[in-house]
């Protein structure tokens, strides 16, 4: 690594505040930052630490109630603060650029993408455009795009997330900056995916001496990526070391919470499945198609092509038992999970206690009282208009059972850990945690005995994670509800699953028992799956 | 685009005509006019009318009446007209060449105005330019074309004597005079898409300039023009499209207003006649060829659109 005496990037004292009517909202305070060639930097926090602010003040983009204080931002030896709009879209992209977190918006749905790559070769380089059409080819050709003459032509919505995504990392590239801010590069994509992108940032990295901020929520990531870490608590840095150190002898208690946090495959939440004869539910061939065939299909003759869901799933599920289920997008985790929840149409049969159901018409109020389902995002699933008491309200009224519907209400506040007085709150007074736990309440108030958890941690921090996990392993004790967990991160289903499902574009491709799924004799998707995924920061050696 | 897809747009456009066809003529049988009375006077012996009815096929089943004259639209043939008893067809679509002209000419200082009213109105969000285009527009949706053409009438063509008040001129006659004659009708047809459309174009740009790929653009150090017109306002007139093929629904209703008050000899004044006079034929027809105007106006925007956002696959 060559470290020259100038850092690439210096950030010394600075604050950054935003105006709203209630007064100034601190967003960071007085940090210190400085990147040197070749070097990268994770910055770490939870969401609402500041380290986007972070990236926006660096490039100069920030809104207008920004308020800054004295603190300084230099590249190099240029100071960014002194730099106005027109110098700076100069710097931008040349000196300095930045890949995002989605590529399915960070790219402009209606332009192809080699006009996205080559606009900037056009702005930097003053190439023409048949000059940054063929340098944009070799771009591509060097992030590892097998066809990159075919990729310049199509369109964003013509090609996977990856793809997309080592389009933008050409972009950043193009104009060999001296810095490059990648701002959770790979929380949008799939594990494997995800793993792929992290080795091209990894060569091209090596291969560039690029100097790199990395933003990430994930510590078990940057403990693999980075060379030094700062760890961002509500905008300010409580603990700035070089990973190593970091990870060894973390030194700030939030640094070491956030080290606990993480999903610890090795220790298992979860206590072992008594054996019981009898399946609580039992999914037979249970297929979901999207799409049906148009009358211009059947006057041309066409044969009509259903795009498939779940192609014939076949799998039981025993009281008590928890299923996780694993798998990239789109490989039809949540369309099971609807399935089972009358949410789509499916052939095939599932059995719940010994009774057939095949449709939404076999779906009583028994089935809908036993089966309850909790979704990804609380802000979506709950309606904003309505208070606690009426969210929860619902299924006291529509499930009966005895006692007050207010006191019934408090009490399962208070089984959640929440404040009984939240009953008359609306859900956006919530945290996004607090909501989950609305969420789940609503879910545990019929008393079911299969609970469908979809991604229902995805959205949240990983400290709020473990909670809401302790949470619900805590409910799974007391209720002995059955539990259909879905989710992408396959250390945290580890911990608490008595048996993993894995699927693969629409397909079960195995169900094993969770302690053995590291199995080597276990299928190739599976052991590919299990190889891309990074394990938890402190289990590496370091 | 696929040919299916442009096949079902087609299908469903015919089938859109179909459906009109039956309520327009399902209607005017309800009017309460006695063709055979319009044909011969109050004054008509019961034994002529009688003949009449028999000749015209009035005493046929209403389906079959239906099929007579459906079958006729089909063979551009839209009957003989009550009133003048010249044929309907070659009347009407002179007339309908008129209002083209018009609702064209609208158009086309519509999109001139709207557009970049709406482009500067996002750009400056909430500086005094944007205040002034929000205002216009709250001002032109108010006003219905009835106020503004007599305003204009009686301000610009009576008090200051600008234009001529009134009149119609085919521009292959005499071009300048028919374009002096056109200015006042044409902006007054105008003035409330324009305020509709500039809001639209303003409100989808600022949408769409706070979108990640255009914050990714911008941080690639883009020059702010080609932000703007080449990754914002691109995406930004695609919803545009849609409003204003809605309007021309608008439009075919605001010449019908703008045409009597400014005596412009097209089919909106056209069918206010025949609706005076209670000339079925005339109105069945009148009213066939807007609806066809306006599914075929949706048609062509339905295209463009699939043409413009390639992600759009109907089938």
């Amino acid at each position: 690594m060559t470290t020259s005496l100038t850092p690439v990037l210096q950030v010394s004292d600075y604050s950054l505040a935003y105006r709203a009517p209630r007064g100034k909202i601190p967003v960071i305070n007085n940090i210190d930052l400085t990147i040197a060639r070749g070097e990268i930097l994770g910055l770490v926090g939870e969401s609402g630490s500041g380290k986007s602010s972070m990236a926006s003040a660096i490039m100069r983009h920030l809104p207008g109630n920004a308020e800054e204080n004295a603190g300084s931002i230099r590249l190099g030896t240029t100071d960014l603060r002194a730099q106005n709009e027109r110098a700076m879209s100069d710097i931008r992209g040349r000196r300095m650029s930045m890949v995002f977190q989605d590529p399915a918006t960070s790219l402009n749905p209606t332009l192809r993408l080699g006009e996205q790559l080559a606009e900037v070769l056009i702005r930097h380089q003053g190439m023409t455009t048949a000059q940054a059409w063929r340098e944009g080819e070799a771009r591509l050709a060097q992030v590892g795009l097998k066809t990159p003459a075919e990729m310049m032509r199509r369109l964003p919505h013509e090609v996977s997330g990856g793809e997309k995504q080592r389009v933008v990392i050409a972009t950043a590239f193009a104009c060999n900056p001296e810095l490059i801010i990648f701002d959770e590069p790979t929380t949008a994509l799939d594990v494997i995916t995800a793993r792929q992108i992290l080795d091209l940032f990894a060569e091209l990295q090596a291969q560039t001496g690029v100097a790199s901020l990395y933003i990430s929520h994930d510590l078990a990531l940057l403990s693999q990526t980075a060379n030094r870490v700062a760890v961002l608590q509500k905008g300010t840095v409580v603990e700035q070391e070089e990973t190593v150190r970091l990870f060894r002898a973390p030194n700030h208690s939030y640094t070491k919470a956030l080290i606990a946090a993480a999903p610890d495959p090795d220790k298992r939440l979860v206590q072992p499945l008594e054996e019981s004869g009898t399946p609580l539910v039992s999914v037979q061939d249970l297929s979901v198609k999207f799409g049906r065939k148009s009358w211009v299909d059947s006057l041309l003759r066409r044969d009509f092509q259903p795009v498939v869901g779940n192609q014939a799933i076949t799998l039981d599920l025993q009281p008590g038992e928890v299923l996780g289920i694993v798998g990239e997008s789109g490989s039809g985790k949540s369309t099971l999970a609807k399935a089972m929840t009358g949410l789509n149409r499916f052939d095939g049969l599932i059995e719940f206690d010994g009774k057939p159901v095949r449709g939404l018409s076999d779906m009583d109020r028994g089935y809908r009282r036993d089966v309850q389902i909790i979704f990804q995002h609380p802000d979506a699933s709950l309606n904003p208009r309505q208070r606690i008491s009426e969210i929860l309200g619902r299924p006291v009224r529509l499930y009966g059972g005895s006692g007050n519907p207010r006191e019934r209400i408090k009490s399962m506040l208070e089984r959640v850990r929440l404040p009984a007085h939240y009953i008359d709150r609306f859900p956006h007074e919530l945290s996004g945690g607090e909501k989950q736990r609305i969420a789940i309440a609503r879910a545990f108030l019929s008393n079911p005995r299969l609970v469908i958890c979809d991604e229902i941690t995805s959205a949240l921090d990983v400290s709020v994670q473990a909670s809401v996990i302790d949470l619900l392993m805590e409910l799974h004790r007391d209720t002995g509800a059955a539990y259909v967990f879905i989710t992408h991160d396959i250390n945290l289903v580890r911990q608490i699953a008595h048996r993993i499902a894995v699927m693969y574009r629409g397909d079960l491709v195995e169900i094993s028992d969770a302690e053995r799924i590291t199995d080597p004799d276990r299928a190739d998707y599976t052991r590919a799956l299990l190889a891309a995924v990074t394990p938890p920061a402190f289990t590496h050696s370091l | 685009m696929s040919a299916s897809y442009i096949l079902k747009r087609v299908a469903l456009t015919f089938y859109t005509l179909f459906v009109v066809s039956v309520l327009v003529f399902g209607i005017t049988q309800i009017l309460p006019a006695d063709a055979a009375v319009m044909m011969l006077g109050e004054n008509a012996t019961p034994e002529a009318l009688e003949a009449l009815r028999q000749q015209m096929g009035l005493n046929d089943p209403v389906w079959l009446q239906y099929l007579h004259w459906a079958g006729g639209v089909i063979r551009w043939d839209f009957g003989i007209s009550m009133r003048t008893g010249q044929p309907v067809g070659p009347a009407l679509f002179s007339a309908l060449g008129t209002s083209l002209t018009l609702a064209v000419l609208a158009l086309a200082l519509m999109l001139v105005l709207a557009v970049p009213m709406g482009i500067i109105a996002a750009v400056r969000r909430g500086k005094l330019a944007d205040l002034a285009v929000g205002f216009l527009s709250y001002v032109g949706v108010s006003l219905p074309e009835f106020v503004t053409a007599t305003l204009a009438v009686l301000l610009i063509a009576d008090f200051w004597g600008w234009l001529p008040p009134a009149g119609y001129i085919p521009l292959t006659q005499d071009f300048v005079g028919g374009i002096e004659r056109l200015i006042l009708p044409v902006t007054v047809v105008s003035v409330m898409m324009i305020a509709h459309v500039s809001r639209m174009v303003r409100s989808e740009l600022v949408d769409v300039m706070h979108t990640d790929y255009v914050r990714a653009a911008r941080l690639k150090g883009l020059h702010p023009r080609r932000v703007l017109f080449r990754h914002g306002l691109r995406n930004a007139l695609l919803p545009t499209i849609t409003i204003v093929a809605l309007d021309v629904g608008y439009l075919l209703g605001g010449v019908i207003v703008v045409e009597e008050i400014f005596s412009i000899p097209g089919i909106g004044r056209s069918l206010m006649s025949a609706i005076q006079a209670r000339d079925l034929p005339v109105i069945q027809a009148g009213v066939m060829i807007m609806a066809a105007t306006y599914s075929i106006v949706n048609f062509a925007a339905d295209l463009m659109y699939a043409w413009l956002d390639k992600r759009i696959q109907y089938d």
